[in-house]
């Protein structure tokens, strides 16, 4: 069934890109060439995209869930990095030269000709390369954001469970030595470099005697057995639990939806709230 | 009004309508370069087939209209090195900055995202500095 609804807004996204001539790139390159024949047919294309889309924004913020069951995918509060300029930079500077953008570069597949198709190869390649390029970046910028070795944070929701953004191999045996005994990992291993990957993870944390558990929530696309996963943990943990991602926010979410009904929507949402982890967008879900 | 901007406006409520469909019952963001890239890096996990649906559709669809038509032209430049090179900056670009003129543009800016229309502001831009660059300075496209 998702598949088939997958495929109808696929088709419909497909036929509006058509309709609109968004797969000419001699249009795209019109309404970037501000300084030469500039063409607006973008901004009219933008511009009627976004309505349907606002109204479907203020639907999903009165819903609990999509139609389909799962979660509606939660705002990124990663806020404004060097990641999001840098990438947009970027992807703005390969949209201007060829003139195409990955929506239009797969609907135009079929009459793009040799040359669409290589651009779509290349993309493809530098997808699979992306995240390497965004490790050596965070590198690059770390220095001024946080100094190295104060990195790991345990935030403490309750005196059983605690989330903290990545953490590295190294800093297990703090954890250990805090009393935690299970170490849930909620990101994927696609974010991240190999030495920090879940079963590498593993391997250090079972040399300690940690039980750990790898529940990958993919950023935007939470699932019911995220959650379900997530409690399982919790339930079956001897001791205190230690889960984290990338900031902490999709391990708190998890927590929070897992104990959705057994404690109020206003605690479930104040406390990560106090370590910056917005949850209200959730509230109808965590009234259980 | 010319007529490509009346079928701009079409074909972008096309493009609207299916992003609401998509957030209201698959419960996702319509992202063209979020979709596929998952697909292409292994971090779709079980959420796959639906975007194997998605791209599979996104191809077809066209493909019919273009075919009934009797052909359509994407103009794309013939210069293989440029292509690649764009390719490759859109491939990156859009995953390190989780998002591309659907993600970000349509569903971000629509949700009155900071993110999203810091992203759309800063590849727009970027956008016109290169193709000015790149068109009335250097004249490779």
């Amino acid at each position: 069934m998702r598949v088939v609804f997958a495929a109808l807004a696929g088709g419909l996204f497909g036929l509006g890109l058509y309709l609109s001539g968004m797969t000419d790139t001699a249009r795209v390159q019109g309404w970037l060439d501000v300084f030469g024949q500039w063409d607006p047919t973008l901004a009219f294309v933008m511009g009627g995209a976004m309505l349907p889309m606002a109204v479907a924004w203020r639907i999903a913020a009165r819903r609990r869930v999509a139609v389909l069951g799962n979660a509606f995918p939660p705002p990124n509060r990663s806020g404004v990095d060097a990641r999001l300029v840098t990438g947009s930079v970027l992807f703005g500077a390969g949209w201007a030269l060829a003139g195409l953008c990955p929506g239009p570069a797969l609907a135009s597949l079929s009459y793009g000709g040799v040359n669409g198709a290589l651009f779509l190869i290349a993309m493809l390649a530098a997808m699979v390369a992306a995240p390497r390029a965004s490790a050596l970046l965070d590198r690059l910028t770390a220095p001024t954001r946080a100094p190295k070795g104060t990195a790991m944070d345990i935030r403490a929701l309750t005196p059983t469970y605690a989330v903290s953004p990545q953490i590295e191999p190294e800093d297990l045996p703090a954890i250990k030595a805090a009393g935690y005994t299970t170490v849930i990992d909620n990101r994927p291993d696609g974010e991240i470099p190999p030495h920090l990957h879940g079963d590498a993870m593993r391997a250090a944390a079972e040399a300690l005697g940690l039980t750990f558990v790898a529940n990958p929530v993919i950023g935007g696309a939470l699932t019911p057995e995220n959650v379900a996963v997530q409690a399982a943990a919790i339930e079956a943990a001897g001791g205190p639990v230690f889960a984290y991602c990338a900031s902490g926010n999709r391990s708190s979410v998890v927590w929070a939806l897992a104990h959705a009904g057994q404690m109020p929507a206003d605690e479930l949402i104040a406390i990560p709230a106090r370590f910056g982890y917005q949850l209200e967008h959730l509230r109808p879900m965590l009234r259980g | 009004m010319q007529i490509e901007w009346i079928w701009g406006l079409i074909g972008g409520l096309c493009i609207g309508c299916a992003a609401a469909a998509y957030l209201l019952v698959n419960g996702r963001i319509m992202g063209a370069s979020g979709i596929v890239g998952g697909l292409v890096d292994g971090t779709a996990g079980g959420t796959w087939r639906e975007r194997a649906g998605f791209v599979a559709a996104l191809v077809a669809v066209p493909a019919v209209m273009a075919w009934a038509a009797g052909g359509a032209q994407t103009h794309v430049t013939g210069n293989v090195a440029v292509v690649i090179v764009a390719g490759g900056l859109v491939g990156l670009g859009t995953r390190m900055a989780n998002g591309c003129t659907s993600g970000h543009g349509v569903c971000g800016i629509s949700r009155l995202s900071l993110r999203g229309i810091v992203a759309t502001v800063f590849y727009i831009v970027a956008g016109g500095l290169v193709m000015a660059v790149a068109r009335h300075g250097l004249g490779i496209i």
